[in-house]
């Protein structure tokens, strides 16, 4: 293998993504700007989740129960109703998320401290916003009993700490607030940053697909230095991505950064060379531009976005896909983009990702390589 | 008339031949589409189990276990590690091995007897990833919540029989088991969807153009009109063909139910797939590459991904999103799914989003053909 020749392809291949300046543009800012079109999309809190009341007790009790339900921006009092059908109705439109149905003796049973017979509906479709009513319902009904029934414990002898014993002290690291903003940008970038690898595999399916592949072949160049001098200058975009992502991370979205940038710098390298290999395969295959656009989305895009690990943990995820996942750089890379961001962690305990990056980037070149010169012999 | 259906009709298998020779692409939206949804929904929908879970168990009693035994019977988490350091848990979560520890210190079970202890349970959570950590924490409060009621019943001394939980019963309607796959795989299945309709409209003109042989086309005796239909065509068939296998496979694999009327969610599926087609063609048009058109596309699929509620509600959007989310066709579409699929909804709980759809159409597709038009003149 040569510098020279190497270096030569890749000054082709730049001279190629730099002459046509829009798609240069684009090519350079797309991790970018779909991450910060992602995070909003899937980082925006939830509140105002409307909620309908249907009061079979209507009592004074029950009324400043909803009250304090209400309070606050999470949960919106849609209205009263006055039977399930209105709250199916409600529901269906989706004008409601959350119902709230109080039984009859709803204030007897709870002053005689019976327990509180309130029950509350949720939208299954989307459970979101249902399990987000249900906690916050909860949390806001443990409140009201406190403040509803000290005086009456009080009075009986009886601690307040009676109607809840148990101390739950719970502590999240990391993220306090167990805020999904905070984890999901720092998974997301391993997601974007899989970008130049869509564009890697269209650059070689073009080559083919103009038939200037055939000339570059006729050339002293070898078939790895045509296919790292092809990755090169999309490593460089990938670089600089690595750079924009997290100032805008933290300067926009207010994630931390607690890693040390170097080395956040040079694993991120690492995946570059895994995930544009895989990328640089796609190309090999495929003889037009439409194919490989193809068969990267199915192989790069789709699985990076859902397997791995940035939405759905892969420990709850079937024992096949688990073993696929592994071989998905992003998996690793995720991993390691989330040490960095939030735990801080150092090479101590990322160096087996780091290695599974390296041991895939290599990988996935070798056989990008074999099968080049199956294709072009 | 007949002469200019005629000439559609050449044009439309013309794309079919092109097809044909590159029969990767059809077979890689068509199957790849399918098959990729069937993965995903495997993978993802499902509610977050065999989290791994920590326990630091001080107390080593009978009631500490019987506290860890109700954790397992949760089904959230996998068979706990148990550990007798804490310095091991801060180890783990720093290593991201685990999503969840509980601490019961010593003296657990003495305070559940004494009449007015307060048994300690402590749990730290793994931040780095949100959304398990929040699952986690819904499971452990569950159970705690069930241990204060039943200590609560017996040092009150009430009749357990009579008494009522103080937390709000749950009652979740239209998916009835709250399963993950009856909600993540319509909004897979939109997502697939859109993207296959759009990337193949996007690329059908670009690539003409980038290959030279839109000249060509353009000297023919066709009128821009033609060309556009001609185009359309094969994109609409796939993009239709590509929806119904995937309703297929959704209703067969994840046994999402079709409650509704299936001859009213064909009619609006193929509403949808014209409009996306439309902005597909427009993209193909403005952009000067297929590269370039690509990566359009993923911009404009990704802004419009986040209105389709995958994530987050729409309803519990800040207000200017939500107005927002009223221009996108996916949003309406992923409402119109959702609705049939699930809720049985007919033509009067979902006309609004039928008309937004048609509205919309009407605007994006007319705005579009005009553009179309007068670039290939």
């Amino acid at each position: 293998m040569s510098w020279r020749h190497l270096l030569a392809v890749a000054r082709k291949e730049t001279y190629h993504i730099l002459r046509d300046r829009s798609t240069f543009i684009l090519v350079l800012l797309t991790p970018t700007l779909l991450l910060l079109l992602m995070a909003y999309a899937l980082t925006v809190d939830i509140e105002h989740v409307p909620f309908a009341v249907l009061d079979h007790d209507r009592s004074s009790i029950s009324r400043s129960f909803v009250q304090g339900i209400a309070a606050g921006k999470d949960l919106d009092l849609y209205g009263y109703v006055d039977s399930l059908e209105e709250i199916e109705a409600l529901l269906v439109r989706g004008e409601i998320k959350a119902a709230l149905v109080m039984a009859p003796d709803f204030s007897r049973r709870l002053l005689s401290l019976e327990g509180m017979p309130l029950q509350i509906i949720i939208d299954g479709t989307e459970p979101e916003s249902g399990a987000f009513a249900v906690d916050h319902v909860g949390w806001r009904a443990e409140q009201f009993l406190r403040d509803q029934l000290s005086a009456q414990l009080q009075a009986m002898g009886i601690p307040l700490d009676t109607l809840q014993p148990v101390d739950l002290r719970v502590r999240a690291w990391f993220n306090p607030g167990l805020e999904p903003r905070v984890d999901l940008i720092p998974g997301l970038i391993s997601m974007v940053l899989g970008f130049p690898a869509l564009s890697v595999a269209l650059a070689l399916a073009h080559e083919r697909e103009h038939g200037t592949l055939e000339q570059l072949m006729a050339t002293p160049i070898g078939r790895a230095e045509l296919l790292l001098g092809k990755m090169a200058p999309y490593i460089l975009v990938g670089m600089a991505n690595v750079i924009f992502m997290p100032v805008l991370a933290r300067a926009w979205f207010d994630v931390p950064f607690h890693g040390n940038f170097a080395l956040f710098f040079l694993l991120s390298i690492f995946f570059l060379f895994a995930v544009l290999s895989m990328g640089v395969i796609i190309g090999v295959f495929m003889r037009t531009q439409a194919a490989a656009l193809a068969l990267s989305l199915l192989l790069i895009f789709f699985p990076g976005f859902f397997l791995t690990g940035i939405f759905f943990p892969i420990a709850a995820m079937p024992e096949v896909m688990r073993l696929e996942t592994l071989g998905l750089p992003g998996t690793h890379y995720a991993i390691i983009t989330r040490g960095m961001f939030l735990t801080g962690v150092g090479l101590e305990i990322l160096w087996p990702y780091a290695v599974m990056l390296i041991i895939l980037g290599m990988a996935f070149t070798g056989v990008a390589a074999l099968f080049f010169r199956k294709r072009l012999a | 008339m007949r002469s200019a259906l005629r000439r559609i009709a050449s044009l439309a298998i013309k794309e079919f031949i092109h097809l044909r020779r590159d029969w990767w692409l059809p077979a890689f939206m068509l199957l790849g589409g399918a098959i990729e949804l069937v993965l995903v929904g495997w993978a993802t929908s499902r509610p977050m189990t065999n989290l791994p879970l920590m326990v630091l168990d001080g107390d080593r009693s009978a009631a500490s276990r019987a506290f860890v035994v109700d954790l397992g019977n949760t089904g959230t988490f996998r068979a706990p590690e148990w550990v007798d350091d804490q310095a091991e848990i801060e180890a783990a979560l720093l290593r991201g091995e685990i999503n969840a520890a509980v601490i019961l210190p010593r003296g657990f079970a003495e305070q559940v007897r004494s009449a007015s202890g307060r048994p300690v349970v402590a749990v730290l959570l793994n931040g780095a990833e949100s959304l398990p950590a929040t699952a986690a924490r819904r499971a452990i409060e569950g159970v705690a919540r069930s241990w204060g009621d039943r200590i609560a019943v017996e040092r009150v001394g009430l009749d357990s029989q009579q008494l009522e939980s103080f937390f709000p019963s749950l009652r979740v309607w239209f998916n009835e088991s709250l399963s993950e796959a009856l909600y993540t795989t319509p909004a897979e299945l939109g997502l697939m969807l859109e993207f296959t309709v759009l990337i193949f409209a996007a690329l059908s003109i670009s690539r003409e153009r980038e290959l030279g042989t839109l000249e060509q086309l353009l000297v023919m005796p066709f009128s821009s009109l033609e060309i556009i239909i001609g185009k359309a065509i094969p994109a609409m068939l796939i993009g239709f063909t590509d929806f119904l296998l995937m309703l297929g496979m959704v209703n067969m694999v994840f046994g999402v139910p079709l409650r509704g009327s299936l001859a009213l969610l064909l009619i609006l599926a193929l509403g949808y797939v014209l409009v996306e087609l439309s902005k597909g063609l427009a993209i193909s048009v403005f952009a000067r590459s297929q590269h370039q058109a690509f990566l359009l596309v993923m911009m404009v699929g990704m802004a419009d991904f986040m209105f389709t509620g995958y994530a987050v509600p729409v309803e519990t959007m800040p207000l200017i999103l939500q107005k927002a989310a009223n221009l996108v066709p996916a949003h309406h579409w992923l409402a119109i799914l959702r609705g049939i699929l699930l809720k049985a909804s007919g033509i009067d709980v979902l006309w609004p989003h039928a008309a937004a759809l048609v509205g919309l159409g009407l605007v994006i597709g007319g705005a579009s053909l005009r553009y179309v038009r007068r670039a290939l003149n």
